[in-house]
């Protein structure tokens, strides 16, 4: 039964995808400005810009190179970059662990700190405790990343030298080392992603503490804590998850401002990189995969959702 | 007892990191990370300050841009001007211990003449832009090339030489694979490819062959040595971050340092900020067929109704001094008879204005944010323009689509950089030409074209020098553009770099820089 469901959902996905391919295709080639004018400068003249064009097979009619490009996307191959000549499919795997690798690190901090937070901010509400953490959420949630980012890295980078300021190692190379660069990013992201999970989970909260299986729990004599973690807290997660799961698929498809603050090779300063180098096919490649990314988070959070909130399994 | 346990504990963590940190390589901050490593082929302004690192052309650029010798020992015109003979340098090897010889030499050229490579110079070497026709090369013996030439050109050796054409850098042919796929550079550079982590860093490792010519650094040519063992470009695309790095200790020497940053770094003891007026241009372009500015009244009582110099002032204060001519201050080639400029005359402006029957009309001015001394020109030229009653609106653009607007001469005024051009014919003519054949030349007044044509081919330097000041008497007549002045190089070092220098070229040079 989930089987089918989910299979049906991925093949709903189909002409999502196929939208987001002519979508960014299109809109792309609408920007002035191309890679091979970019790549000449001011000095380009006509033949040498169109030789480069052709070269880069820029010069086909653009159904003609709409087709070419999906034909060979089917087939798995995003193509090359027009500013390096890297395979794009290899290209965006790699900065995708990057990212991947951060975002997952600060959701999920965010998520611990934030869900219990918001249901003992609900548990309390109206009281100062309550105040303060929807105050505080409030102004993490903001706080502009990248000023944020600047601030925690002159800090803790410049002032402290705690952390190196620039640059990224891979967890198989060196895992101490880099913990020690993406610290700062992490750190960033989590408190921000803090402040949008808190409110969520305390609003969600407020409305289950409402109904009336929570007053008989109470009735029964169970302790509030009692109450809270096994009545509470359960229940009022089916929400946070919905929202856990458009952060994380938003936050997978790049955290351009964070990457390009700490120089983190991710997917987001690819995707920017791309565009202000008008790298067609990294782009086309890169928000082609940010879709199917948004794809599986979401197909991931609604297979489980049932687990939190069984009654959307029984409809 | 615990003290004293603690202290040798230090000493001895302290120990350890004092060998791991003279060990570190000599960092340099890119703003975006390079290309390709192939010299002139894919590539941009880093990818040429990495890969002149590493290869060497038998002709360099010294500190004033000029070409001079650098692979080659000597350089020998035939007396009709058609026939360079290059006699090699003894004793220079490549990456891979292979002695340099002629044959490599012309390995490198026919592959850099072969459209297959790519290479960004070929259609100035080929006839197609006119500025020189390879007919013939040869290497005779293995100590001597021969190229000849359709005719005379005066800019085949600065061709050879410029640093996006790769400074024409000879290879040894293992820089390509069995099917001629480029592997890495195997050049003569007194660096050496080492790791190239795409989006990060390139690093490159010391050539412990390389032989140097004598005497001190002179631009890419003179002296080099490789005085730490390793370099590293790292890439910082956020000027905020790359300041921060640099004062951080994570980068040892801050390029393209960003204006804004300059007053801090400046005030700063442990920081050195060193400043050279480049070969490119800032300035202000008016399209000479706009229904408006067509008529020369116009875009004269523009110019009268900037102060320069108080313009420029403004902005990188003495940096580099206001230059009204295309030739660069740093140009040989730059002569008294090229510096004036009319000072501001707001009166003078609004009477050529009433003559022109100017009524107001708003004159839309294409700028960036990419280049922040552009913008800032665009935002004072608006301002005092404003005093004579010359109405300026600004559009800001992203930098790929105002080269777009440029390229295709879609514009009324547009404040622009031009990169840097490295002989004074070429400065003229990046500017000028036919714009029925190409929309973004500014300037297609014929006896301009005439002239600036004579430059390409006389040999004689009095003669181009005459041509030189001719043409900046007519480009101050006709205002096809306002220069501005020639955009300075900022490199920002902390304390124990020494060496680094910025130059006319622009590119950074690691060599002959260590640290302590």
């Amino acid at each position: 039964m989930t089987a089918t469901y989910a299979l049906k959902r991925l093949a709903m996905a189909v002409p999502t995808l196929l939208l987001v391919a002519v979508a960014v295709f299109a809109l792309l080639r609408l920007v002035p400005g191309d890679p091979a004018q970019l790549m000449l400068g001011d000095a380009a003249d006509a033949d040498q810009l169109a030789a480069l064009r052709e070269s880069m097979g820029l010069n086909h009619a653009l159904p003609v190179q709409f087709a070419n490009w999906l034909g060979a996307a089917l087939r798995g191959d995003l193509g090359h970059s027009l500013a390096n000549g890297q395979a794009v499919l290899p290209l965006i795997l790699e900065r995708f662990q990057v990212t991947a690798s951060i975002v997952l690190l600060a959701v999920a901090l965010a998520a611990l700190i934030a869900i219990p937070l918001g249901t003992i901010a609900a548990w309390k509400q109206n009281s100062a405790l309550d105040v303060a953490v929807v105050g505080g959420a409030t102004l993490l949630l903001s706080i502009p990343s990248f000023w944020l980012g600047l601030l925690l890295l002159l800090f803790f980078g410049l002032k402290l030298g705690w952390v190196p300021v620039v640059g990224y190692v891979g967890f198989g190379e060196s895992p101490w080392q880099a913990l020690l660069y993406i610290v700062l990013p992490v750190v960033t992201l989590t408190l921000i992603e803090t402040g949008v999970l808190t409110r969520m989970a305390r609003s969600a909260a407020i409305d289950v503490l409402r109904l009336e299986y929570v007053a008989h729990a109470r009735s029964k004599g169970l302790r509030e804590s009692t109450v809270l973690r096994r009545h509470v807290l359960p229940n009022a997660f089916a929400p946070t998850l919905t929202l856990l799961g458009i952060v994380l698929g938003n936050l997978l498809g790049g955290i351009a401002v964070i990457e390009t603050v700490f120089t983190i090779p991710g997917l987001g300063r690819l995707l920017v990189d791309g565009i202000y180098a008008r790298d067609y096919p990294v782009v086309q490649g890169t928000m082609l995969f940010v879709a199917a990314i948004y794809v599986v988070v979401n197909l991931l959070t609604d297979l489980l959702y049932p687990f939190f909130d069984p009654r959307v399994a029984a409809e | 007892m615990k003290t004293s346990s603690f202290l040798a504990g230090l000493a001895a963590a302290v120990l350890c990191v004092l060998p791991a940190m003279a060990q570190e390589p000599l960092r340099a901050s890119l703003n975006s990370d390079i290309r390709s490593t192939q010299p002139g082929g894919n590539r941009d302004f880093n990818t040429d300050s990495v890969v002149l690192h590493m290869v060497e052309g038998l002709v360099a650029l010294d500190e004033r841009a000029m070409p001079v010798p650098m692979l080659a020992e000597k350089v020998d015109v035939s007396p009709d001007g058609r026939t360079y003979t290059f006699t090699l340098r003894q004793g220079v090897t490549f990456h891979n211990g292979v002695p340099l010889t002629s044959a490599e030499v012309l390995w490198s050229l026919r592959r850099y003449m072969d459209p297959a490579t790519q290479w960004r110079c070929l259609p100035d070497l080929n006839g197609r832009t006119g500025l020189a026709k390879v007919t013939e090369m040869a290497a005779p013996d293995a100590r001597t090339m021969t190229v000849t030439l359709e005719k005379p050109a005066a800019l085949f050796l600065s061709i050879l030489a410029r640093p996006d054409c790769g400074e024409t850098g000879i290879l040894h042919p293992s820089s390509v694979g069995a099917d001629g796929a480029w592997i890495k550079p195997v050049g003569t550079g007194p660096f050496m490819m080492g790791e190239w982590r795409r989006g990060q860093f390139v690093e490159l490792d010391r050539f412990d062959g390389y032989v140097s010519l004598p005497g001190e650094r002179d631009g890419f040519a003179g002296g080099k040595q490789a005085l730490v063992p390793k370099v590293r470009f790292v890439v910082i695309p956020d000027s905020s971050a790359a300041k921060a790095a640099l004062l951080a200790g994570n980068v040892d020497v801050l390029t393209d340092v960003p204006s804004p940053e300059l007053p801090d770094l400046r005030a700063r003891a442990d920081v050195t900020v060193l400043a050279a007026p480049t070969m490119g241009v800032t300035g202000l372009l008016m399209q000479t067929r706009d229904p408006l500015l067509k008529d020369a009244r116009i875009r004269q009582a523009i110019a009268l109704s900037l102060d320069v110099p108080e313009l420029v002032s403004a902005m990188i204060g003495d940096d580099a001094p206001a230059n009204a001519s295309p030739l660069p201050s740093a140009s040989a080639f730059r002569s008294d008879a090229q510096t004036g400029r009319p000072a501001r005359d707001i009166a003078a402006a609004k009477r050529l204005l009433a003559q022109a029957g100017y009524r107001g009309q708003t004159i839309r001015m294409i700028t960036n944010r990419r280049y922040p001394n552009v913008y800032d020109a665009a935002v004072a030229t608006q301002a005092m323009a404003a005093e004579a009653g010359i109405k300026i609106e600004l559009e800001v653009l992203d930098w790929a689509t105002q080269l777009d607007r440029y390229t295709r001469g879609d514009y009324q005024m547009m404040s622009f950089i031009y990169s840097p051009r490295l002989d004074p014919s070429l400065s003229y003519e990046m500017l000028s030409g036919p714009k029925d054949m190409q929309p973004r030349k500014v300037w297609e007044d014929p006896q301009a074209l005439a002239l600036i044509q004579q430059s390409m081919t006389a040999t004689d330097s009095a003669a181009r020098q005459r041509i030189f000041d001719e043409l900046y008497k007519l480009f101050m007549t006709q205002v096809p553009m306002i220069v501005l002045y020639n955009q300075p190089d900022y490199l920002a070092f902390r304390k124990g770099v020494r060496g680094a220098k910025p130059w006319a070229a622009g590119q950074t040079r690691l060599w002959n820089v260590s640290r302590d």
